[in-house]
């Protein structure tokens, strides 16, 4: 009883260091597909919808990550954030993270 | 003689004002008229529409939290005057405008050609909508106030009258209906049909999520929807 509980808790633990970064690993490249985000700025990050909009791709992770976080907290505001504000709510911090590391490493 | 012309032009003149107000939720906006007499090319539909598709899904099903409305088996009439709308302003969408101004749809042929295709999309069996079961007394309540203030333009069962511009609102999903209502009740979206912000004036809050609720759960015709839930559109891989 008590052995096959250690045998379940360590199997647990291993379970769980193996799977969490694992689990950690989103996929940048799915995400950005799924969530919206090529259809403004393009399925290759530089090639947006309308001329006024930014090209993302090769962008700083920090600076991006940071960006992101402010259009869809509403501090960034101004010019065409409003439009990508309406998608926001359908990424986590998690994926956002996923996201600026994606789009640091797409060409530019 | 003369006192009666001027009459007759004044009543022209007020006719005038007030036909430009009432009607301005119909207002022809000259691309949409062209637009509807081309005859749609379905290849190009099929193109035009994979950009919109990163938002409503390549099924057109758009998303049963109501972000994105479903667009399969709406309308064409009803697509074409909402993107017109969208363009003009006259829906706070932020989000969509981008995707109506002719610069990413392409002129009146290309805006023909991807409403004709959503159009024909087999549309979503598995629609979001409210948390009445069918049969619950909200669901009664709700299906009345259909009936009383509804039918007139959204017909018996939702499917709307495409010569008229009215949407057809059976199998959409609850939320976005919950948002769209709201709106046109507050005077939030301004290319509503004035006679019909006049029939729900008096709608609660409660009175709203009941009819909506309904709505969402109308039946959709089966020869209207996609074989499953799981059907994927082979137009994309
Ligand atoms: C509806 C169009 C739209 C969608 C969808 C959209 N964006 Fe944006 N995005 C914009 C616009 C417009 C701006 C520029 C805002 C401004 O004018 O300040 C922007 C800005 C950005 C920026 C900052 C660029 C810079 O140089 O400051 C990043 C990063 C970004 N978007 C990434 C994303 C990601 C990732 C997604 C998907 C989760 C996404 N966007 C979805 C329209 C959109
Ligand atoms: C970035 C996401 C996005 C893309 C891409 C997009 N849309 Fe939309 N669309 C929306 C949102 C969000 C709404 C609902 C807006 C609201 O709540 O008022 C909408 C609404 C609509 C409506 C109104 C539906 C109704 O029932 O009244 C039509 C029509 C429409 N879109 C067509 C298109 C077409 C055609 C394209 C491609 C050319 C497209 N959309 C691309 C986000 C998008
Ligand atoms: C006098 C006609 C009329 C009546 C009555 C009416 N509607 Fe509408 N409804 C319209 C028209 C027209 C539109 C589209 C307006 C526009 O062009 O933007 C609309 C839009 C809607 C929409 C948004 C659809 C979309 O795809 O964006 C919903 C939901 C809706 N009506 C529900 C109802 C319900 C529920 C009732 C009854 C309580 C009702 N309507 C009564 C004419 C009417």
């Amino acid at each position: 009883m008590i052995y096959s509980k250690i045998k379940t808790a360590t199997a647990m633990a291993v379970a769980l260091v193996v799977l969490s970064p694992a689990a950690l690993a989103l996929d940048g490249a799915e995400l950005y597909k799924t969530k919206t985000c090529s259809t403004c700025h393009g399925k290759d990050g530089k090639s947006p919808i309308l001329p006024s909009y930014p090209k993302v791709a090769g962008q700083n992770e920090a600076y991006t990550l940071q960006q992101m976080k402010d259009i869809k907290s509403g501090t960034r505001a101004n010019g065409g954030s409003a439009a990508m504000k309406g998608v926001m709510h359908l990424v986590s911090d998690e994926e956002i993270a996923a996201l600026a590391k994606f789009i640091s490493t797409m060409q530019p | 003689m003369n006192r009666k012309h001027i009459l007759t032009m004044m009543t022209a003149v007020l006719g005038l004002t007030v036909s430009a107000t009432s009607l301005a939720w119909l207002e022809a906006g000259g691309q949409r008229d062209e637009a509807l007499h081309l005859k749609p090319d379905h290849e190009n539909g099929i193109e035009v529409y994979e950009v919109c598709a990163g938002c409503h899904l390549t099924e057109g099903w758009g998303t049963k939290d109501g972000t994105f409305p479903q667009l399969a088996g709406q309308h064409k009439e009803v697509l074409v005057k909402q993107l017109a709308d969208i363009r003009e302003g006259n829906r706070d969408n932020p989000t969509m405008y981008p995707f109506a101004l002719p610069e990413s749809i392409g002129g009146a042929q290309a805006l023909m050609d991807v409403v004709t295709y959503t159009a024909k999309l087999p549309m979503n069996p598995d629609n979001g909508k409210g948390e009445w079961e069918t049969g619950s007394s909200e669901f009664e309540q709700g299906k009345k106030l259909y009936a009383d203030n509804c039918t007139e333009c959204h017909d018996k069962n939702g499917e709307g009258i495409a010569e008229k511009f009215y949407p057809k609102i059976q199998g959409q999903h609850y939320n976005y209906m919950m948002r769209q209502f709201e709106w046109i009740r507050d005077g939030k979206r301004r290319n509503a049909n004035p006679d019909m912000v006049k029939q729900i004036k008096g709608f609660s809050d409660k009175d709203m999520q009941m009819v909506i609720n309904y709505v969402s759960r109308i039946p959709v015709p089966k020869e209207d929807l996609a074989p499953s839930k799981d059907w994927l559109n082979p137009d994309y891989d």
